[in-house]
C-alpha cells in the first residue's frame, strides 16, 4: 500500500518534472530561435560577412599605425631651433597646432558652460509646471511635460545639424543645440525631484496668501535645490562631452577640428587631437565631481 | 507687550533691535555676497553669447524660410525613395543589435580580467583597467569616425564602434559585478575539485548571469538610439540617410526621416519601459 | 463675526463636514474638539480655504469667504493665519525668511521674488519672535529646531501675517506636554492681549477646558455640542468622543498635569 503511493508519487513527481523540463525547453528553443533570426537579419542587413570583416580588419590596425606619432629619443624634448623649427620626432614637432587645439578646447568648455546654464534655466523654470504635484492644471502640465520630452528625445547632433544650416557653422549652433537638449533631460530630473518634495512648506505658503509663484519661490525651491545643483554639474560632465564632439557636423569647439584631423589627414595629428580631448574630458569630470561632493557635504552638514 | 501692525514699528525700534539683533539685518557686504554669483552667471551668459555671435540667429536668411517650410510643405512624395529610407532604419537595429552581441561577448571576457577576484596578478588589471578607461573616454561618434577611416563608409564602421565602446563600458559594469559576487558559492564549487575554467562556469556564471543580460538588454537599448545618429559621420544606417538627403537639399525629406528616428526613438523607450517593466514583474512573481 | 452657513464638504460620498452652521463673534478663543476623523481638521481647512467647500456659505462681515477667488482669497489667508500640526515651516530657509514669509501677501512682487525685505518688515519680524522668546534662534535654519521652538516659529509666522482670526489645527498634537503648554499659553496670550480670534483643533479634552472660551464638539462631520466648558458634562464628552474617550481622558490626565490652573497663569505669562 504504501509501496504503491511512495511509487505514484514518485511518477506524479517525474511526469511534472518532464513537463515542466518540456515546457521550458520549448520556451529555449523559441528564445533561441527568435535570437538567431534576429542575428540572421542583422548580419545580411548591416553586409556583416565575414570576408568583409576578414579584409576590414587588418586595415583597422594599418589606420591606427599612422596615427602613432614618430618620436625619437634623442630630440623628444627638443624645442624650436632659431629659424622657430620644430625638430622631428619631438613633441614640439607633434604638437604643431598645439596653441591651436588649446583655444578650442577653451571654446568647448565655455560652450559646455552656457549650454548647461542655458538649459538649467529652462529646465529650472519648466519644472514646476511638469511635476504632477505642483502643477496649477493639468493641460499646462501636459504641455509642459510635452514640451520636455521632445527636446530630450532629438539627439543632440541632429539639432546641431539643422542649427548649423540655419544659423551657419560655428559653436552658436552646437550651444544652441546642447542647451536645448540639457533643458529636456534637466527638465525631466528636475520635476521627479520636484514631486518627491515635501507638501507641507508649499501648504504653509499657501496658508499665509502666496500666490503660485510664491509656493514654488518659497515652499519648494529651498528643498530642492541641492539636487538641482548636483543634476545640473552632472548635466556640466555630460556636456563637455557633447561639445567636444558636436563640431562633427560644423557646430564649433574641438570636434570640428577632430573631424577635419580625421577626415584629411592619416597622420599623428589625429592622435594628438584624440589625447587632448580624452585629457580634458577626465580632467573635467574630476573637477565636477570634487565639486559636486564637496557641495553636497557642505549642504549636509551646515 | 502687543504687536502693533509693521507700518507702526518705529526707527527707535528698529535701531534697538539692529543693536540687539545684528545679523538680522541686510549690510552692504551681504547684499554682495547673495548678489554675485547671480550677477557673473547672467554677465557670463551675455558675454559668452556675445562670444558666440548671437546676432546671426536672429538673420532669417532664405535658407532659414525654405527650410522651416520644408518641415511642413513635402512635395514629390511618391518619388520618394522609401524602401532606401526604412532600409536604413532596419539598418540601424541591425547595426545596434550586432554591437551589442559583440560588445557583450567582448567584455564578458574583459570583464573577468579586470575583475580583482579572478585576476590576482595586479599590473595586468591594472593595464586592463586602463585600455577601458581610454576606450570608454572616447566617445562612440568618434570611434565611428575613426572606424570610417579605416573600413569605409557603412555600417561595418558602426558596429564596430558600437562594439569598441561598450567593451569599455560594459566590462568595467560587468567586473563589478564579478567582484560583488558571494565567496561562499564559488568555494563551494573549488571544494569539490573543480579545474578554474569550471570554478568561473559553475561558481560565477550562475550569480552574474542575470546582471549581464539586464545590463546588456540597457544597452540596447541605449545602442538603437545612438546608432541612428553614427551614420551623420558616414558609419551606416538611418543617420547616414538623414545626412545625404540634407547634402542633396532635400530638406522635406530630411523632416520626413527625423520624423521617423523621432517615432522611433520614442518607440525604443516605450518598448523596453515596457520589457523592463515585465521583467522586474517576472522576478518579483 | 465669523458665521458659517450649511457649510459642507463631501468627498466623494462621505460628507466630511455636514451642514455645520455656527457664529463665532470677534476675539473669542474656541476649541473644536471630536475624535479624528470627525471633520475637526476639514472644518478648519474650509475656513483658510485651503479646501473648497462643496456647499453653504463662510460669512464675514458681509462678505462670502467660500466665493472668494484670486487676490481676494490670498486676501482672506493673509488675515485668517493658520497653524499645522506639522509647523509647515520651510525646513532648509532660516527662521527669520520663515516667519518673513507671513508679510508675503504685502509684499511688492518683484521684492517677493527677490527675497528683499525692509528693515521695518524685518524688525516686526524680529518683534514676532520675541514675543514667543525664539529671537536669538532668528538666523538658524528652521529644521534645526525642535518641534515645540518650531511651532513657536509657526506662531510667529501667523503673527507677521497682522491676521484678524487665528486657525490652530491640532498645534499641540506633535508635542511634548512641557511644549505643548508653551504653545497654548502663548495662542491664549494672543487672543486675550491682541483680541484675535482663535479657533483651535484640540485632541484633548481637558486641554480645551483650560484654556477656551467655548468648546464645539464634532461629531461624524457635525457640530453636536456648542457651549461653555462648564455646560460640557462628562456624559457629553464621553458621547462626543465615543470609542476613544479613555484615550482622550487618559491624553487629558498627562498633558493638564503639568497645565494646572493655565487661566490664571496664561494671564502673566509672555
Amino acid at each position: 500500500m504504501s509501496d504503491q503511493t511512495a511509487d505514484s508519487s514518485v511518477a506524479l513527481f517525474e511526469r511534472h518534472r518532464a513537463e515542466l523540463k518540456a515546457s521550458k525547453r520549448t520556451m529555449n528553443l523559441i528564445m533561441l530561435a527568435a535570437f538567431l533570426v534576429c542575428l540572421a537579419l542583422s548580419v545580411w542587413i548591416s553586409q556583416f560577412y565575414p570576408e568583409r570583416l576578414a579584409s576590414g580588419i587588418p586595415r583597422i590596425f594599418e589606420y591606427f599605425g599612422t596615427i602613432i606619432p614618430d618620436l625619437r629619443w634623442d630630440t623628444l624634448l627638443d624645442g624650436r631651433t632659431e629659424e622657430g623649427r620644430a625638430v622631428p620626432g619631438s613633441i614640439t614637432y607633434w604638437y604643431t597646432d598645439f596653441w591651436v587645439y588649446l583655444e578650442l578646447i577653451w571654446e568647448t568648455i565655455l560652450m559646455a558652460i552656457t549650454a548647461t546654464l542655458l538649459g538649467t534655466a529652462v529646465a529650472f523654470l519648466l519644472s514646476f509646471p511638469a511635476a504632477a504635484n505642483l502643477a496649477p492644471n493639468s493641460w499646462i502640465y501636459w504641455v509642459s511635460r510635452r514640451f520636455l520630452e521632445i527636446c530630450r528625445g532629438i539627439p543632440e547632433i541632429l539639432l546641431a545639424l539643422v542649427f548649423v544650416f540655419m544659423i551657419g557653422i560655428g559653436p552658436l549652433a552646437g550651444v544652441i543645440a546642447i542647451a536645448i537638449h540639457s533643458a529636456g533631460a534637466l527638465g525631466k530630473l528636475f520635476a521627479e525631484v520636484n514631486e518627491n518634495a515635501s507638501s507641507r512648506p508649499v501648504e504653509g505658503i499657501t496658508a499665509v496668501g502666496g500666490t503660485w509663484v510664491q509656493k514654488m519661490l518659497y515652499g519648494v525651491v529651498p528643498q530642492v535645490t541641492p539636487n538641482f545643483v548636483s543634476y545640473a554639474l552632472l548635466r556640466f560632465e555630460v556636456n563637455v562631452r557633447a561639445s567636444s564632439i558636436i563640431g562633427f557636423v560644423g557646430a564649433g569647439g574641438i570636434g570640428q577640428e577632430l573631424n577635419r584631423v580625421i577626415s584629411f589627414y592619416s597622420d599623428d595629428r589625429v592622435l594628438a587631437v584624440l589625447i587632448l580631448v580624452v585629457l580634458t574630458v577626465t580632467i573635467i569630470d574630476l573637477l565636477s565631481e570634487r565639486l559636486r561632493l564637496g557641495y553636497i557635504g557642505r549642504e549636509n552638514f551646515a | 507687550m502687543t504687536l502693533a501692525t509693521v507700518t507702526a514699528v518705529s526707527d527707535a525700534e528698529i535701531a534697538a533691535i539692529r543693536a540687539q539683533h545684528p545679523g538680522v539685518f541686510d549690510t552692504p557686504g551681504k547684499i554682495v555676497r547673495r548678489w554675485a554669483p547671480w550677477a557673473v552667471a547672467v554677465l557670463y551668459v551675455f558675454w559668452s553669447l556675445w562670444y558666440f555671435d548671437i546676432a546671426r540667429f536672429f538673420e532669417t536668411s532664405d535658407r532659414v524660410l525654405s527650410l522651416l517650410r520644408a518641415f511642413v510643405v513635402w512635395e514629390d512624395m511618391a518619388n520618394w525613395q522609401y524602401a532606401n529610407i526604412y532600409r536604413g532604419i532596419a539598418e540601424t537595429l541591425a547595426m545596434a543589435f550586432l554591437g551589442t552581441l559583440l560588445g557583450t561577448i567582448g567584455a564578458l571576457f574583459v570583464g573577468f580580467m579586470a575583475a580583482r577576484n579572478i585576476v590576482t596578478f595586479a599590473p595586468l588589471r591594472q593595464v586592463v583597467r586602463r585600455f577601458l578607461d581610454i576606450l570608454r573616454g572616447i566617445d562612440q561618434l568618434v570611434w565611428g569616425l575613426v572606424f570610417v577611416r579605416a573600413v569605409g563608409l557603412g555600417p561595418l564602421a558602426g558596429v564596430l564602434a558600437i562594439f569598441v565602446s561598450d567593451v569599455g563600458t560594459l566590462s568595467k559594469l560587468y567586473s563589478e559585478a564579478i567582484e560583488n559576487i558571494d565567496r561562499k558559492q564559488v568555494e563551494g564549487v573549488k571544494s569539490t575539485g573543480a579545474g578554474p575554467l569550471q570554478v568561473i562556469r559553475y561558481g560565477y556564471i550562475p550569480q552574474v548571469l542575470p546582471v549581464f543580460i539586464s545590463q546588456s538588454l540597457y544597452f540596447l537599448e541605449s545602442n538603437t538610439r545612438s546608432a541612428t545618429i553614427l551614420g551623420i559621420v558616414g558609419a551606416g544606417g538611418i543617420g547616414m540617410i538623414i545626412i545625404e538627403r540634407f547634402r542633396a537639399s532635400l530638406y522635406d525629406q530630411v523632416a520626413f526621416v527625423v520624423l521617423n528616428v523621432l517615432i522611433l526613438i520614442f518607440a525604443i523607450d516605450w518598448l523596453s519601459k515596457r520589457v523592463r517593466g515585465w521583467a522586474i514583474g517576472a522576478q518579483e512573481r | 463675526m465669523l458665521k458659517l452657513d450649511n457649510l459642507t464638504r463631501r468627498f466623494g460620498d462621505t460628507a466630511a463636514v455636514d451642514r455645520v452652521n455656527l457664529e463665532i463673534a470677534e476675539g473669542q478663543m474656541v476649541g473644536i474638539i471630536g475624535r479624528s476623523g470627525a471633520g475637526k481638521s476639514t472644518l478648519l481647512r474650509l475656513l483658510n480655504r485651503l479646501t473648497d467647500p462643496s456647499e453653504g456659505q463662510i460669512l464675514f462681515g458681509n462678505r462670502d469667504i467660500a466665493q472668494l477667488k484670486g487676490r481676494d482669497l490670498r486676501q482672506w489667508r493673509s488675515d485668517c493665519a493658520m497653524i499645522f500640526q506639522q509647523f509647515n515651516l520651510v525646513g532648509r530657509l532660516d527662521v527669520l525668511t520663515n516667519v518673513l514669509t507671513g508679510r508675503l501677501f504685502d509684499l511688492p512682487a518683484w521684492r517677493a521674488l527677490a527675497q528683499i525685505y525692509t528693515p521695518a518688515e524685518r524688525a516686526f519680524a524680529v518683534q514676532a519672535l520675541d514675543r514667543l522668546t525664539m529671537a536669538h534662534t532668528a538666523l538658524q535654519r528652521a529644521e534645526t529646531l525642535s518641534g515645540g521652538q518650531q511651532q513657536r516659529v509657526a506662531i510667529a509666522r501667523a503673527l507677521a501675517q497682522e491676521p484678524k482670526i487665528l486657525l490652530a489645527d491640532e498645534p499641540i498634537a506633535s508635542l511634548d506636554p512641557l511644549n505643548a503648554k508653551i504653545v497654548m499659553d502663548a495662542l491664549r496670550t494672543i487672543n486675550q492681549q491682541d483680541g484675535i480670534t482663535v479657533i483651535c483643533n484640540l485632541h484633548t479634552l481637558d486641554t480645551a477646558r483650560d484654556y477656551c472660551d467655548r468648546i464645539i464638539g464634532m461629531q461624524a462631520g457635525r457640530v453636536v455640542f456648542d457651549g461653555t466648558p462648564a455646560q460640557l458634562t462628562q456624559g457629553m464628552a464621553r458621547e462626543i468622543y465615543g470609542a476613544e474617550a479613555d484615550q482622550a481622558f487618559n491624553e487629558a490626565a498627562t498633558s493638564t498635569s503639568l497645565a494646572s490652573g493655565p487661566r490664571a497663569r496664561a494671564k502673566e505669562a509672555v
